[in-house]
């Protein structure tokens, strides 16, 4: 090989391992925008889950308000003698959406209530009437236990129901956990398991969904009206700060537009009859 | 110049334009990925997180610990891939990220088929059971394969105008 030829394949060489060192710094970069990519995407992902996570709605565990049944089988929690507005909550104990507003704003109910700031009916009826089983029949017995509770244990035994909902689609709600989670409030009778077991308060669920859907014109569930004015889901009944402000805002109202004239029954026996 | 080409060389000639003008159709396919995701996820952000979670739980998929994580990450996840995919930033990997994505949503829609719920995808917020017969699968499925179609484009063509890739150097 000449001199010449070996001196221009030294330059080659050198050329070559230039390019070679260019592609691979191309490479590298390439490499490290591609995973600050990623890591910038994940990070976004997980500070969200962590903060939105970290923030536990802090549950209410002040006294409650008084709870009464009345002649239709409504639940009234109020303050005696509160001249505050009234909120009709409309609720299927099997609806996911009525369980995610129970946990976002069932806190502020419950306090709004026992500091007489506002009045609330409890409506369970069967929404889920005309869904297949298990969905169909979760529902149903989960109403059925709900009205043979005592009314003064209305409140805890209505966060019991939710707090052990079966996720849609599988059984739940069986005669004999709606008796346990009762024993474990303390108020398991045997004319509760009675109650329960014979599906005895089936014809006010009946009456109690007629009004519902007939009266009301309740096609969901949650259905929540305050002095009458049905709430929207997301602005406001998912939302417990606006919830309180619109409870706050809103005038006092009258107890017994919706049930019969009857006074509320201060009896805590399930002993109400239905109303038709 | 693009037209006399089209009209010249037929459907490779359309090709050669198409090829030519890679870079700005890039540009376009990251706009049109970026507002479809970056409104998706803000979406779903906006609304109220227990309209969230019911959204991602009514597909039965998930287990229930995993259900309020997702709700709750899906949403940033959609929003910071479409700023990352505006800008220009690491374009192929978001890309790929996205198609995956697709390819999940879509798995997702066709169980949810198969087993025979009736949900609403709640791709653009919303979400939850509907009533027999309102269900929109078909069509939410060939709504999601068209959005992936545009994140293969940015996987096959991630070089495009106006880019962060370019400015740092791909």
């Amino acid at each position: 090989m000449s001199k010449a030829a070996r001196q221009r394949s030294a330059r080659e060489r050198l050329a070559e391992e230039r390019k070679r060192q260019a592609q691979k710094q191309q490479r590298a970069r390439r490499l490290m925008i591609s995973l600050s990519g990623l890591v910038i995407v994940a990070l976004a992902v997980v500070i969200t889950v962590y903060f939105v996570n970290k923030k536990d709605p802090n549950a209410y565990t002040g006294a409650l308000a008084p709870t009464t049944r009345q002649s239709d089988g409504a639940i009234l929690a109020a303050k005696p003698g509160a001249k505050a507005p009234k909120l009709e909550l409309f609720e299927d104990f099997q609806c996911p959406i009525c369980h995610e507003f129970e946990n976002s704003s069932g806190s502020t109910i419950k306090r709004l209530a026992a500091e007489g700031k506002v009045n609330v009916l409890y409506y369970p009826f069967w929404l889920f009437k005309q869904q297949t089983d298990p969905i169909r029949g979760n529902s149903q017995r989960a109403a059925n236990a709900a009205l043979c509770a005592p009314a003064d244990k209305w409140i805890p035994y209505h966060d019991a129901i939710y707090k052990h909902q079966p996720a849609e689609g599988s059984k739940g709600f069986s005669n004999k956990d709606l008796i346990g989670w009762a024993k474990d409030l303390g108020f398991d009778t045997p004319q509760f398991e009675q109650c329960v077991n014979g599906n005895q308060k089936q014809s006010q669920i009946d009456s109690m969904t007629n009004y519902a859907e007939q009266a009301r014109k309740v096609t969901g569930t949650p259905t929540v009206f305050l002095n009458g004015q049905s709430l929207d889901l997301n602005s406001t009944l998912l939302n417990a700060k606006n919830l309180e402000k619109a409870i706050l805002a809103a005038p006092p109202a009258a107890l017994s537009t919706s049930a019969p004239s009857t006074p509320p029954s201060t009896a805590t026996s399930p002993s109400a009859t239905p109303k038709k | 110049m693009a037209g006399e080409m089209a009209a010249a060389g037929g459907r490779d000639g359309i090709l050669r334009v198409v090829l030519r003008q890679q870079e700005w159709i890039t540009l376009v396919v990251r706009l049109a990925l970026a507002v479809i995701l970056g409104m998706a996820g803000y979406a779903k952000f906006s609304e109220a997180e227990g309209l969230q979670k019911v959204a991602v739980s009514s597909y039965r998929i998930l287990p229930q610990g995993m259900v309020a994580p997702v709700a709750f990450g899906l949403p940033v996840l959609e929003m910071a891939l479409a700023a990352l995919i505006l800008l220009g930033f690491a374009t192929r990997a978001m890309a790929i990220s996205v198609g995956l994505l697709f390819v999940v949503f879509i798995a997702g829609i066709i169980s949810v088929w198969a087993r025979g719920l009736s949900i609403d995808c709640g791709c653009f917020g919303g979400g939850g059971l509907v009533a027999k017969g309102q269900t929109h699968y078909l069509r939410e499925i060939f709504r999601d394969l068209g959005f992936f179609v545009l994140a293969a484009w940015l996987m096959v063509f991630p070089r495009g105008k106006l880019a962060l890739d370019r400015w740092l150097g791909l």
